[in-house]
């Protein structure tokens, strides 16, 4: 498992900040909501958020791989959904449980941070919660194994400023990595003890035979002539705390002996606090008010042990801000959304700034004022399209976090078929906007599952077919002008073109006499009702679901490309715009209305003289440079009524995505106009051929063009009606 | 005693009433944006500080015969279920209380328009309400028949 863990972060790494960050934050929140819940009793909100804070926990842990965390947060889940519906009662040992379940995901985290591999072994814990959540209680045989759980728990108290030396830190780590545990020991002596050296000496040489002391407070020297009464010690061993406990006692004159974890992670909190360190040890320390309480006690003594926690998590917190530095910060995606829009509203109100600044100039072409206005205008505008970008930036999400949970999907996938797949990921760190991230994921879990599922074949096909015994799946994200390509490319069998074909015409998609190119034969599994899922055949499933997955990229503004080559593989190409907010767009008349087609699609705009208008096939094409361009009126297309006196000439706007293009026939070419889209609300989301609106300087509605939509309409639709 | 605050509206010579609740606000017909390919109801969509709201044409929608925009033309624009739209009506008449006594149910063959739209007949004294059910005016039951 651990060998499991370790592949999972290397593939991962980018993306540990973010697991770290939202991980610890999921741990605050319940180590805090605990301590909450402990003194609430019965407060079903709280152990929900509770709940759902684990869950999420073992969810992103399960994302990443770490899987003695899943472990931990499962059955920490389970307990807390137990006491959710009311199965189990909150105890104090219930909460002393799951704190040491927290304290114990916070070493898992440390090590994660670390780079190390996960040695803490969260079993125990995991055997005492499933305990709990069955009974509610635990018997006399159980607390034996929950007191050394407990004592793991301790991990956390230590708060003793031993200023390790950073070589001295590194040995502890080294330590921590051969298996062995690092304890602080602080001894209490009878008071008006004499040679108070001594004992300590007498003291690390019972413990010598047992580990290694690291270090010891006071030192001995100084405890010659201090008049403290206590000291501390920072001890390696192997040996379970009870031991250690237990030998001290053997020496004389000591009063009592506390034994505890020390946490290296808890160097950086007590060097805060150096400034104590000229202080009288024994008054001072601030967990002086754990001292009195050894580990014995801590079980009994649920309300000191409280305390305790308390403590080390506050000064826990107090370390993390010293430690590292936070270079992120997380914000309410509403509030992000506010500023956008009110970014987009400005947008907005500076084209009719310009608008009146340019009647201002027809009007008043030298006053001195309508030029400077002018000029503030154009640098308002500069400024604007930086603050625009740099809001955009805001939004902008690496696609690894989608990428992420792929590796899992296809090895699950791998151990229940026998297949051997590898998953090459690239181009991780290519940045989407926020909402297309979302909306991405359930798409291309479905492109991967298909090849996966029916790409790759079966190991001895592969060999059969000369090909290596191990399958690729290649994902990839790179940006191209406008638009941002991610490509799912697997090295299987193919699509089989033929078995499409014929399915296709068994099922009425497509006509007996019509000609199909591949490529064309290849996009038929994107249309709806396409299926050969009613037998099973090598390609069934192919087409399963495909036309939800070219719908739901067409409503993201994106296109959905195949390449196949029988025996060779297939590649999905994905083209999806960058951002979804503000674009940049070609306003163009048709007949009174005005529509916004989004420049990042326009190739060019032509002229083009009505009679070069040829028609084949039922489908309007004009020869462009050699090639044929298929064109649609706009008019036709919308049901707008003719009302324009007819020209010889057109004007035709192609439009492209991908290496797909059509022409579009508008009335007349306006100019290109930054705008703001606008989701036309529920009531008419979904109408073809349209992406949304936009306000334009005069405050009138424009509607935007879904280029996507309007394309494949034509290329795939109209072409096999 | 129960009553309700309506919003009075008058399409040709039918007055209508809608709940006072659900009228966010009433204005002068701006540009309208017609939406190709929507429903032949929508005429279009406005621009109302900022929002893109859809609009009905209650006449269209009620089928009767359309008429020109005139001064008293207004938009009232309702919110349901959290979603704004408007409503293009011939005038707005006034605001007044109704007791919950003078609502009957619709009657069955109901004033020539579908009976979907309407959730009861207010009196008061000679003057007969409709009162309009808002859920059905976009979407709802109606909506799904024409499409599918």
């Amino acid at each position: 498992m651990d060998q499991d863990s370790n592949n999972k972060k290397i593939d991962f790494g980018d993306f540990l900040e973010f697991f770290l960050l939202d991980s610890q934050e999921q741990i605050d929140k319940l180590g805090a909501g605990l301590l909450q819940l402990e003194k609430d009793g019965e407060n079903i909100a709280l152990i929900n958020e509770l709940f759902r804070s684990a869950h999420s926990l073992k969810g992103a842990s399960g994302t990443m791989g770490f899987t003695p965390i899943v472990e931990l947060t499962h059955n920490a889940e389970d307990l807390l959904d137990k006491l959710r519906i009311g199965r189990i009662q909150v105890t104090n040992e219930i909460i002393d449980v799951l704190l040491a379940v927290t304290d114990k995901v916070k070493i898992m985290l440390d090590q994660v941070k670390q780079n190390l591999p996960i040695t803490e072994d969260g079993g125990d814990l995991a055997l005492v919660m499933k305990t709990l959540a069955e009974k509610g209680s635990l018997t006399e045989q159980e607390l034996s194994v929950y007191k050394k759980t407990k004592s793991d728990k301790n991990i956390t108290k230590s708060l003793i400023d031993f200023s390790l030396l950073p070589t001295e830190l590194d040995n502890l780590k080294e330590a921590i990595l051969a298996g062995n545990a690092i304890y602080q020991i602080e001894v209490t002596l009878t008071p008006n003890t004499l040679m108070k050296a001594v004992r300590a000496i007498m003291v690390i040489q019972r413990l010598e035979p047992l580990g290694s002391v690291v270090k010891v407070l006071p030192s001995v020297e100084e405890l010659e002539t201090n008049d403290a009464d206590k000291f501390s010690l920072l001890f390696i061993t192997k040996e379970s705390p009870e031991e250690i406990q237990a030998d001290i006692g053997e020496v004389s004159e000591i009063l009592d002996t506390a034994v505890s974890h020390y946490s290296i992670s808890d160097s950086a909190s007590v060097v805060n606090q150096k400034n104590q360190e000229g202080d009288k040890k024994g008054e001072s320390h601030p967990s002086e008010s754990q001292e009195s309480t050894g580990i014995t006690h801590n079980v009994d003594s649920p309300p000191n042990a409280q305390q305790a926690k308390t403590n080390t998590l506050s000064s826990e917190l107090a370390g993390e801000s010293g430690n590292n530095q936070v270079h992120t910060i997380r914000v309410d995606t509403l509030r992000m959304d506010n500023l956008i829009n009110l970014v987009g509203e400005m947008v907005i109100t500076r084209t009719r700034l310009v608008k009146i600044s340019e009647d201002l100039h027809a009007q008043y072409q030298s006053n001195g004022l309508v030029s400077s206005l002018n000029e503030t205008n154009v640098y308002l505008g500069r400024l604007m399209s930086d603050l625009q970008e740099s809001v955009m930036k805001l939004r902008m999400v690496p696609i690894g976090t989608v990428f992420s949970r792929y590796p899992r999907l296809v090895r699950d996938f791998c151990r229940k078929s026998g297949k051997k797949i590898e998953l090459v990921i690239k181009g991780e760190e290519t940045e989407l906007d926020k909402t297309v991230i979302e909306m991405i994921g359930d798409p291309l879990t479905h492109i991967i599952r298909n090849s996966v599922d029916h790409g790759i074949e079966i190991p001895g096909d592969r060999l059969a077919a000369g090909k290596p015994e191990n399958g690729t799946i290649t994902l990839d994200a790179y940006h191209e002008g406008n638009h941002i390509a991610i490509i799912v490319s697997d090295d299987g069998a193919g699509l089989n073109l033929k078995k499409i074909y014929n399915k296709a015409l068994q099922q009425g998609l497509i006509g007996e006499k019509e000609e199909l190119t591949d490529k064309d034969i290849a996009n038929l599994i994107f249309l709806p009702g396409f299926s050969t899922a009613d037998k099973v055949t090598d390609i069934s499933g192919r087409g399963v679901g495909m036309d939800v997955v070219k719908k739901s990229l067409n409503s993201l503004g994106g296109l959905i490309d195949i390449k196949t080559k029988e025996g060779e593989g297939t590649s999905f190409i994905i083209r999806l715009p960058l951002t979804l907010a503000i674009i940049q767009a070609l306003l163009v008349e048709v007949g009174v209305e005005i529509y916004a087609i989004p420049l990042s699609s326009v190739i060019e705009t032509l002229i083009v003289k009505n009679s070069d208008i040829k028609t084949v096939g039922g489908l309007q094409m004009v020869q462009l440079r050699g090639n044929t361009l298929p064109i649609i009126s706009l008019k036709e297309k919308f049901g707008l009524p003719e009302d324009r006196e007819k020209q010889d000439e057109s004007f035709v706007v192609v439009v492209g995505l991908g290496d797909k293009a059509i022409g579009l026939v508008v009335d007349e070419l306006q100019g290109q106009q930054e705008i703001v889209i606008k989701t036309l609300g529920e009531y008419l989301n979904g109408l073809p051929g349209i992406a949304g609106a936009t306000i334009l300087g005069d405050g009138k509605v424009t509607l935007i063009l879904d280029i996507g939509s309007l394309i494949q309409d034509v290329l795939i639709s109209d072409r096999l009606k | 005693m129960a009553e309700e605050q309506l919003v009075t509206f008058s399409l040709g010579t039918e007055e209508f009433g809608v709940d006072i609740m659900r009228v966010q606000e009433i204005i002068r017909i701006p540009p309208i944006t017609r939406v190709p390919k929507a429903q032949a109801y929508v005429e279009g969509v406005i621009n109302l500080r900022g929002n893109v709201i859809p609009v009905v044409n209650l006449r269209k929608r009620f089928g009767m015969g359309l008429q020109e925009e005139t001064d008293l033309s207004r938009i009232v624009v309702l919110q349901f279920n959290g979603k704004v739209f408007g409503v293009r009506v011939d005038g707005v008449t006034e605001v007044l209380r109704l007791d919950n006594d003078s609502i009957e149910p619709p009657p069955p063959v109901a004033l020539g328009m579908d009976s979907h739209f309407i959730r009861g007949v207010g009196k008061i004294g000679e003057r007969l309400l409709i009162l309009l059910n808002l859920d059905q005016l976009m979407g709802g039951v109606v909506q799904n028949e024409q499409t599918a």
